[in-house]
């Protein structure tokens, strides 16, 4: 066994023992309240033998999926849904979840969309507000209804739809697949990557963030490339060369693996450091599962299906 | 004149109309009074990060012969985002000698505690501006409130018409919140000080990042609702290097070589905002706050320390906030 998998078991063995009694997991380790991202990410890390705590993990995501299709961001939150719901329909469609639970999430993504979709809006941002650039004819999905789009929760439904229009023929499907495309290359920044949501704002081009670049290149898959698909993509390899916080070198381990680049260094690297300061949140325990278990375009985010 | 009963019972319903429209909103939007008669500033001069900080500030928190013995203490700093070369957060070494003099005055334990707004890698932030080696060669225990537990609070003020928020346990759970703002210009609400500086108490995880739906509920409004819920006990401003300009993330520096402290958050921000050349009573979450959160009138504020300086020229801004410049630059300037 190599360190890398040496390191990746462990931290398998410790998400599986911080599982809550009810299904889910927590952001903290030790905390008792169970969210719906850790749980997501835990259930996509989790290899297929642990079936008892996977299903476990299904159990607690259709149990706490709100009327509306969505979910929360954690049980007790309100019904109207959150930023997360395409991250929990991917990772309950890669568990083998089908019918209704994912129909009605289907619903939700597809009806949901970022406040400057709205024509009141976007006539605002056309007119009197144009200190961020943007384009609000090309818009994605929202952390809270009621909001404008963002990257991350734009690139986890992306994931979410694509991976259900390998099986359905949905123009609406085909619809929200191609607005979010254009969302994410229109707020790309100027040098490549991407920020929480904007590239530009008064007048002065966004520094990429590693893990919403790594997310928005893991949504992008299987679209053409472009030159600042590829400027991105350098940009996270760069990036990689001095970086030493886990959550973001996980993503962007994820990320460079699924188009083909060679990640062993860095996972080497990153289970180096995870070995020296284990990660105190289960979203991060989940993401370096992910990531160290990935080689040559094999994570769940990588693969073809 | 005469007046039939058909008019004058038209203007009865016309002035009961008019009484509980003026009823409405002439009722104040807060259930909690905080401003004390008077407050306490301290001005101090610190003119660059370094060991000497952590006596500096032990020599400042004399002055307000605070009492800490036995409580939980929770510092609270602005970490936004990490982009090299930009004074975007407060500086590790300001924070690090502040939880060094609670621990000399007795807390029961110092917490740092954050939730940045843009940078969803909260120990990206702290690795790459120094926090993480720092708290850890100091054993000061960092929560990301982004990610903490949450409990389901109601709002002590309605500006937002939110009626509650999910606020952090970390949080909710301290005896004792000192907010440590990095002074800042701020392009969509003019400024961002210790008031401005509670966005961070709430999590990405419930709100987002950037915790948009405080921008759509009023920033002013959601500031006032969140310092009227989650009390500020202290405040210690980071303006030894301050930002002016295309603030939070992307201004100049702009150094003032000043740390204020003070035991209430309208008086530390408007103290703040004469330092940086600006009219607190232009800035709307200072007049409404200077209602039921504290003082920003100059006459209500225990000058200690040093004078407010006012500087030769004010903190440049976004234009849209050009208007909060002080009108007067005659007088008291550097």
């Amino acid at each position: 066994m190599t360190d890398v998998q040496r390191t990746r078991a462990a931290c398998t063995q410790r998400l599986m023992n911080v599982q809550l009694p009810e299904g889910g997991w927590s952001y903290r380790l030790g905390a008792k309240q169970c969210a719906t991202e850790p749980t997501a990410l835990a259930l996509l890390a989790l290899p297929s033998d642990v079936d008892q705590c996977r299903q476990a993990a299904v159990r607690f995501l259709i149990r706490t999926q709100n009327r509306n299709g969505s979910w929360p961001a954690f049980p007790g939150d309100h019904g109207e849904g959150s930023g997360f719901t395409g991250l929990a329909l991917y990772a309950l469609t890669r568990a083998g979840v089908a019918g209704q639970v994912a129909i009605r999430a289907l619903g939700w993504l597809l009806d949901a969309r970022g406040l400057e979709s709205h024509w009141l809006w976007r006539w605002k941002f056309r007119t009197t507000d144009r200190h961020v650039r943007f384009d609000p004819d090309k818009f994605g999905w929202p952390w809270m209804p009621g909001t404008v789009s963002w990257v991350v929760p734009t690139s986890y439904s992306l994931l979410a739809l694509r991976n259900l229009a390998a099986k359905s023929a949905s123009n609406l499907i085909s619809f929200r697949i191609r607005r979010g495309v254009e969302m994410l290359y229109d707020r790309i920044c100027p040098q490549g990557g991407w920020n929480a949501g904007n590239g530009v704002v008064y007048g002065v081009p966004l520094v990429p963030h590693p893990d919403a670049t790594a997310l928005a290149l893991l949504a992008l898959r299987g679209e053409p490339s472009t030159d600042l698909s590829i400027e991105s993509l350098d940009w996270l390899m760069r990036w990689t060369q001095s970086a030493s916080a886990p959550w973001s070198l996980c993503w962007v381990v994820l990320a460079t693996d699924a188009y083909g680049r060679g990640t062993d260094a860095v996972t080497q690297r990153l289970a180096g450091i995870v070995e020296a300061q284990p990660p105190d949140d289960c979203a991060t325990l989940a993401v370096v599962s992910l990531a160290l278990a990935c080689g040559r375009g094999s994570s769940v985010f990588g693969e073809q299906r | 004149m005469r007046i039939d009963r058909r008019t004058l019972l038209g203007a009865a319903l016309g002035l009961a109309a008019g009484a509980v429209v003026t009823a409405t909103f002439s009722q104040p939007k807060y259930r909690i009074v905080r401003r004390k008669p008077r407050s306490q500033v301290a001005i101090l001069r610190a003119e660059s990060y370094s060991e000497t900080l952590e006596q500096e500030i032990w020599q400042g928190l004399n002055l307000f012969h605070l009492d800490v013995r036995g409580k939980s203490v929770l510092l609270k700093p602005n970490l936004v985002d990490y982009i090299p070369g930009n004074q975007i957060n407060t500086h590790r070494l300001l924070v690090a000698a502040a939880a060094e003099c609670f621990r000399r005055l007795g807390a029961r334990s110092v917490t740092i505690g954050e939730g940045p707004g843009h940078q969803r890698d909260t120990y990206l932030v702290l690795s790459e501006s120094g926090y993480a080696t720092q708290l850890a060669e100091q054993r000061i225990p960092f929560v990301d409130l982004n990610r903490d537990e949450l409990v389901k609070s109601p709002l002590f003020a309605n500006y937002t018409g939110m009626k509650h928020l999910w606020l952090p346990r970390t949080v909710l759970q301290s005896d004792f919140i000192i907010s440590m703002p990095k002074v800042k210009t701020h392009h969509w609400s003019g400024v961002t000080l210790s008031m401005k500086n509670m966005f961070g108490v709430l999590p990405g995880a419930k709100y987002g990042w950037p915790k948009n739906i405080l921008h759509w509920q009023g920033i002013h409004e959601s500031i006032l609702d969140i310092c009227a819920t989650v009390p500020i006990h202290f405040v210690i401003a980071d303006a030894i290097v301050s930002m002016e300009g295309n603030g939070p993330l992307n201004g100049s520096a702009r150094p003032l070589n000043r740390i204020v402290l003070a035991d209430d958050p309208v008086a530390a921000d408007a103290t703040c905002a004469r330092l940086m050349g600006f009219d607190p009573e232009k800035i709307v979450h200072l007049r409404s706050g200077g209602q039921f959160l504290g003082n920003y009138s100059a006459e209500r504020i225990d000058q200690l320390a040093e004078a407010i300086c006012v500087p030769k020229t004010p903190f440049e801004t976004v234009p849209e906030f050009h208007y909060l410049r002080l009108s007067d630059y005659a007088g008291n300037a550097e």
